[in-house]
């Protein structure tokens, strides 16, 4: 083995300071979770007539909607009859795909039809909607609709379509540097793939939605959904009613991570068909089981990959081809493999560079959208490729990963964006220095070590892996927001925007941003349900830009409405209070004040005004000081008839990216982190303990701290479920049969590490994004890969020489297979 | 006979009678109250978002002793099955506009995101609190097995479940202990209770004697303890069977007693007081009901309905083939004469997949097993995707006694018992396999018996493991069990 030297006082001086919370808000629901007042869809209470009058005396009540769905992977349509069920008590009417105006949605491509008429293309396709009073009655009613299908070959393999060039969308590429002559030069190379599973959301609440039918055929849809905008769009095109008949609202959702972005709108267009074809209000809430069956997951991913490298590990060409699962149908898919395309590179910085990748066309759920949107991907290869070169060059991976760090010098992408505002190096050093890396290295090698002398305990591994996230929709004119803010007569604000509320606390930030803007308290704010009527046009609530762009616009209009009031302010100095206008304007006695473009909300040169603590307050050149209170000058305001409402528009400056050429700024700004997680195996089990993990994360200058843990805590867990436990099993006719926590297994209460240090540096210097923060919302995600990493380091304890190779999820089965191979080869010749 | 199931809920009395006593406690709750805190997740007891409390006034107790809660998951039990219940759902935890402990400490700690699984926590570190005034971070994490949340990684929770202080204004057993509303529930649960509904009909009778009768005249009863395997099947699409026979009245059912043999549990002992039990007599057992299942299904579920159900993965079975199992059986043919009674050792209970050698008419009354002897060392220990709260794919159960020490000080097993579920169709004793392993233990006797276990199991590949792993983990499992043995 080769010597290496650390460089220890290099890596103290790179430390950075750590940021201290000094006390954040809670969520603004937190009050009602606690006790169960918040309402979510299926809160809503039914409209119903009692049951004794319900069937006999013509009340029209709400009804409950079910779905008829395909239990093969690829069949036609023979037949389809609902007769048999509208012949049931309380079934009320039926739709399938002959009902339906437009019948044709999709994201980006519109390749889906909302209800299937004569083929199926993946178990959990729907066809046919009903809706009865009960669900006594609609449970009887799907069982009585007649389908016959004849099944039809399918394909449920990356494999299988990529030899059946069974494509969506054209390949696309990224390329730098002549990565061929690299490789040829490149004192070491490797190559390998990888498989990487896919993952279902499971947020608690299931995809969910009332509609209300309204007069002259209008809708009012209340859906689970992070994108009302094309809820409100599918909804009005399936049902043939134009945008401005449709509004969808949504309150709040029970978690989201992506699986509520398209997939909620073809949801809401059932229960929409419905409403419209009965005139009742109609209730679509799917159960946990057929929420998993139908909807799309993570998209699975097969990674080809070659690496040149030199004997320090420095990466010197990177050739990968990345070929995703599309599942049946476009949905986000294309952008989503974009997204890993640019993630790639992750924290390092490599000078020939070529990634390509094609998304295939399968016969399962369409994958959509899932928090890191096929970011994990690309940074899971390059972060297990960085472990496999540590192995080959005899050093630590850390130092590995130091070498090729982004940095002064080395900080433009494959893509051409600089990496701005870079604290990768300076987190390296920090989380090894706080979480002792070097120390328990040597610990962990220790403990390996007794393993070959009692083979039947346990092994550790330990790995730091990092996080480089490109904070903005690649898709460029996704990047603006709106939002509408209303200042009410008692000094009180409503603010309505585009963001939904899913637990990431976008309302929280927002209200802060909001009441800090008026020098208001908190409680002075309030976040109204996200609502089309009030926000047209929105980009779904995804991409981490929640807080991002939906809280820019809501300060815009917070400044206009401040510039005017502090203009007010300037003028209301110089007249006695006995003359303004709440003494006056009743009797027009006095002339009016108007308010011109002349203040900002910051005042003149002449006249600063601040909003603070409740007050805004005029200070002249002289330091003389003017204060009023914020209420009193909103009242005033009214009376000069001056208003005190905006509506703010926001645009993400700077954004350029080509994305046939691969080249171009493609985010405003990137969050940072890293973590190190070290993880115990059962050598006889292959069962996986996680026994620690040390997370440190660049948030720039957080809106709400506590928020942001949160975040970090919960994005991190969430994908260590992904990499270990959490495993889509299919059958033999492609239907999903892990569909429920029986037999999907996202993390328990006990998986959670015994050590969990979440921490953020300070830092003071980002200017880029609303009040320097940079944003939490996917990045720690890609973080919990440091599990999976620190997975293979215990396996290459035994493995040694022979590498390594473990697929997502690493469960149980998979770990103890790469453990004992040969144990695995004898028994299956007993099966046989 | 009552035609209504009683249930005190947040304190107010209320007798639910046909179709919403047949419905699921939670869907009751939601639809028909109106009481939306209590969240539908699931469907399946697994994530706990629908977790109420409850305190069941046994038939016959002291209508004086306050109320003893208990956490449930209201989403598989029926109202019938509650009978004679108190229930708090999360609605009944403030006390006005102050909130309870556990509430304010969720709040404060930031341990909800979403809130949709909040309600739910919220009832679990309550149930918690009423037992434990200030809990430590592992006890916290116990109560919290059963339920999911899919936001916050669990931290925020756990640091809220442990800054909780109890307070006796806040105590749910003072707060709902009303001493007529107990003697209401003890005076109603002495009648046995009939609930038709559309077709479907739900008795509870209030002896052994009034049960076996029923179930002889009414071939086809389905009989059920805590059904918290019913109550999922149903959620998932089946009806309820038309006969349904609760034995929630029967109070010798819930007699359970330890003695010089082992352990007695009659039919209606929960599994959380059988783990109770166990600690002073099978203390291994003991530790391994702690992975099983989540506090809310053990509050419930029973010892007897495990083995009823008789799953090739009941996590119970294995240790009862070898623990001398017994279950023994009530019956009373033609529904005339005396009550008739024989026992069913254990290694003949199961003869196939879900079938066992139970007649029809006959209802198990308990269980009983022996106690750990000195010098037998025991093991129990399953394996699955994820540690807590999981089924699992393979089980195993092992039992040696040492006799003396032979060469180079190496153990003499004179007796050893092995048992396994997940590897057959049903749950298995490995009697050539234990015959093999009496005798000086060696490493090569230790390989050789592996071998005979690996060859003489017929698991099946499914979604918790292929066949090839579990035959691996299953001799894996022996082998650890093995050089424990060995090392001593």
């Amino acid at each position: 083995m080769r010597c290496f030297v650390v460089d220890e006082s290099s890596e103290r001086e790179a430390r950075a300071a750590i940021l201290i919370d000094s006390g954040s808000p809670t969520h603004d629901s937190a009050r009602t979770h606690v006790t169960g007042e918040s309402v979510y869809v299926d809160d809503r209470p039914m409209i119903q007539g009692s049951h004794a009058v319900h069937s006999s005396s013509g009340f029209k009540g709400e009804l409950h909607c079910g779905l008829i769905y395909s239990p093969y992977a690829h069949a036609r349509i023979v037949g389809l009859d609902t007769a048999p069920a509208l012949r049931v008590a309380g079934v009320v009417c039926a739709v399938t795909a002959a009902d339906v105006s437009h019948n044709r949605w999709g994201s980006i491509f519109q390749d889906q039809p909302i209800l299937a008429s004569d083929e199926v293309h993946y178990v959990g396709e729907v066809v046919a909607v009903l809706g009865a009073e009960t669900k006594e009655a609609l449970k009887l009613g799907l069982a009585a609709v007649v389908v016959a299908w004849e099944k039809l070959p399918d394909i449920r393999s990356i494999e299988e379509a990529v030899a059946a060039k069974s494509f969506i969308g054209s390949e696309r590429a990224i390329s730098v540097g002549d990565v061929e002559a690299a490789l040829a030069r490149a004192p070491h190379t490797l190559a390998g793939t990888l498989d990487i599973g896919g993952a279902d959301h499971f947020y608690l609440e299931s995809q969910a939605v009332v509609v209300y039918p309204g007069e002259d055929g209008q809708l009012e849809v209340h859906s689970s959904t992070q994108h009302p905008t094309e809820t409100q769009h599918v909804v009005a095109e399936a049902c043939g009613v134009p945008f401005c008949d449709v509004v969808c609202i949504a309150k709040r959702l029970g978690g989201a991570f992506g699986g509520k972005e398209s997939q909620a709108a073809p949801i809401a267009a059932y229960a929409a068909l419905i409403a419209k074809r009965s005139g009742r209000a109609a209730r679509l809430v799917l159960s946990k089981d057929d929420d998993m069956i139908i909807t799309g997951k993570r998209n699975p991913f097969r990674i080809s990959f070659r690496c040149g490298f030199d004997a320090t590990g420095k990466i010197l060409a990177l050739d990968a081809m990345l070929h995703s699962d599309g599942g049946a149908y476009a949905d986000l898919s294309t952008a989503i493999m974009e997204r890993a395309l640019l993630h790639c590179d992750n924290a390092y910085s490599v000078a020939n560079m070529r990634v390509r990748g094609q998304v295939c066309r399968t016969n399962f759920h369409p994958h959509t959208a899932f928090r890191g949107f096929g970011a994990p991907k690309g940074v899971a290869m390059i972060e297990s490729i960085i472990e496999e070169i540590a192995r080959v060059v005899g050093r630590d991976a850390l130092d590995v990963r130091m070498v090729n760090c982004y940095a002064d010098g080395q900080d433009v992408t494959h893509y051409g964006q600089r990496v701005e505002d870079n604290h990768l190096p300076a987190l390296f050093a920090t989380l090894a220095q706080r979480c002792d890396y070097r120390e328990r290295r040597e610990g962990i090698r220790s403990h390996n070590a007794a393993h070959a002398v009692t083979p039947n305990g346990t092994l550790r591994g330990l790995s730091l892996t990092a996080v480089k996230f490109g904070i903005s929709f690649t898709t460029r004119f996704l990047n603006q927001a709106n939002a509408l803010v209303n200042v009410h007569r008692d000094g009180t604000v409503q603010v309505s925007t585009g963001a939904v509320e899913m637990g990431q606390g976008v309302n929280a930030r927002i209200a802060t941003i909001v009441a800090d803007a008026f020098g208001v308290a908190l409680p002075c704010v309030r976040i109204m349900p996200t609502s089309t009527e009030k926000n047209a046009n929105t980009s779904p609530t995804a991409a981490s830009t929640g807080t991002d762009i939906n809280g820019s616009a809501a300060l815009k209009a917070c400044e206009r409405i401040c510039g005017r009031l502090a203009a007010l302010a300037i003028a209301l100095r110089s007249i006695p209070p006995e003359l303004w206008a709440s003494k006056t304007a009743g009797l027009g006695t006095m002339p009016e004040i108007s308010v011109g473009d002349g203040a900002t909300q910051h005042g003149t040169d002449e006249q600063r005004v601040a909003f603070a603590d409740g007050h805004v307050t005029v200070t002249d050149r002289s330091g003389t000081r003017f204060s009023i209170g914020f209420a009193e000058l909103v009242r005033e305001a009214y009376r000069n008839r001056i208003s005190l409402s905006d509506y703010g528009h926001y645009v993400t400056p700077t954004l350029g990216y080509d994305k046939v050429k691969g080249k171009g700024r493609a985010f405003l700004y990137f969050t940072q982190g890293v973590a190190a997680s070290e993880v115990e195996i059962d050598a006889l089990t292959g069962e996986v303990k996680v026994r620690r993990v040390d997370i440190l994360m660049d948030l720039g200058r957080p809106v709400n701290h506590a928020l942001d843990r949160g975040q970090v805590m919960g994005g991190f867990i969430q994908a260590m479920g992904w990499v270990t436990t959490e495993h889509l099993v299919y059958d033999d006719n492609g239907k999903l049969t892990s569909h429920s926590p029986s037999t999907y297994k996202i993390p328990s209460v006990h998986d959670t590490p015994r050590i969990f240090n979440v921490e953020m540096i300070e830092n003071e210097h980002n200017t880029t994004n609303i009040r320097g923060s940079k944003s939490s919302g996917e990045p720690p995600l890609l973080l919990a890969l440091s599990v999976w990493t620190a997975i293979r380091d215990a396996i290459s304890a035994v493995r040694g020489d022979a590498g390594v190779s473990l697929a997502i999820p690493a469960t149980s089965e998979r770990v103890l297979r790469a453990l004992t191979p040969k144990a695995f080869a004898a028994c299956e010749g007993l099966s046989r | 006979m009552r035609d209504f199931a009683l249930i005190h809920l947040n304190g107010v009395r209320r007798e639910v009678r046909g179709r919403d006593a047949l419905m699921m406690v939670a869907d009751w709750l939601r639809s028909e109250l109106g009481l939306t805190g209590t969240k539908i997740v699931c469907a399946e007891g697994d994530c706990g978002a629908c977790t109420v409390l409850r305190a069941f006034v046994r038939p016959g107790s002291d209508p004086t002793a306050p109320l003893n809660f208990e956490m449930i998951n209201a989403c598989i039990m029926t109202v019938a099955q509650i009978d004679g219940s108190h229930i708090v759902s999360v609605e009944g935890m403030r006390c006005g506009d102050e909130l309870s402990p556990a509430q304010e400490a969720m709040r404060t700690c930031h341990a909800s995101q979403c809130g949709y699984c909040t309600p739910g926590f919220v009832m679990a570190i309550s149930g918690m609190v009423e037992r434990h005034a200030q809990a430590d971070a592992r006890t916290a994490a116990n109560y919290l097995t059963g339920n999911l949340c899919r936001c916050t990684g669990y931290l925020p929770i756990l640091e809220a479940a442990v800054a909780v202080r109890a307070t006796e204004k806040h105590s749910v057993a003072g707060r709902y202990s009303n001493a007529q509303h107990v003697a209401d529930s003890v005076a109603a649960t002495s009648q046995s209770m009939r609930i038709d509904h559309a077709g479907v009909t739900l008795v509870a009778p209030v002896s052994v004697r009034e049960a076996v009768t029923y179930a002889a005249l009414t071939p086809g009863t389905r009989v059920i303890g805590g059904a918290t395997d019913l109550g999922v099947q149903v959620n998932k699409g089946w009806s309820l069977p038309s006969a349904l026979m609760s034995l929630h009245l029967i109070g010798e059912l819930y007699e359970s007693k330890i003695t010089r043999r082992g352990v007695s549990v009659g039919a209606r002992v929960s599994l959380a007081e059988v783990r109770r039990m166990s600690e002073g007599v099978a203390p291994e057992f003991a530790r391994f009901l702690n992975l099983f299942a989540s506090p809310q299904i053990k509050n419930v579920g029973t010892l007897v309905g495990n083995i009823a159900n008789a799953s090739p993965i009941g996590d119970t079975l294995p240790f009862l083939l070898i623990a001398g199992g017994e279950v023994h059986v009530a019956s009373r043919p033609g529904g005339k004469g005396a009550v008739q009674r024989r026992s069913i050792p254990m290694t003949e209970l199961f003869t196939g997949y879900k079938k066992l050698a139970v007649e029809p008419g006959e209802i198990i009354t308990h269980v009983t097993f022996d106690r750990t002897q000195p010098g037998e060392m025991l093991r129990l220990s399953k394996v699955s995707k994820r540690k807590d709260l999981d089924i699992s794919a393979v089980s195993g159960a092992f039992s040696v006694t040492i006799t003396a020490r032979g060469r180079a000080s190496a153990p003499i097993l004179s007796s050893a018992r092995i048992a396994y579920g997940g590897i057959a169709a049903t749950p298995m004793r490995m009697t050539d396999a234990e015959a093999a392993l009496c005798g000086e233990l060696t490493s090569e006797r230790i390989e050789r018996v592996a071998q005979m276990i690996a060859a003489s199991i017929a698991p099946i590949s499914d979604v918790r493991g292929s066949a090839a792993y579990r035959r691996v983990i299953a001799t894996n499992l022996f082998r650890r069990f093995a050089d424990e043995v060995l090392c001593g």
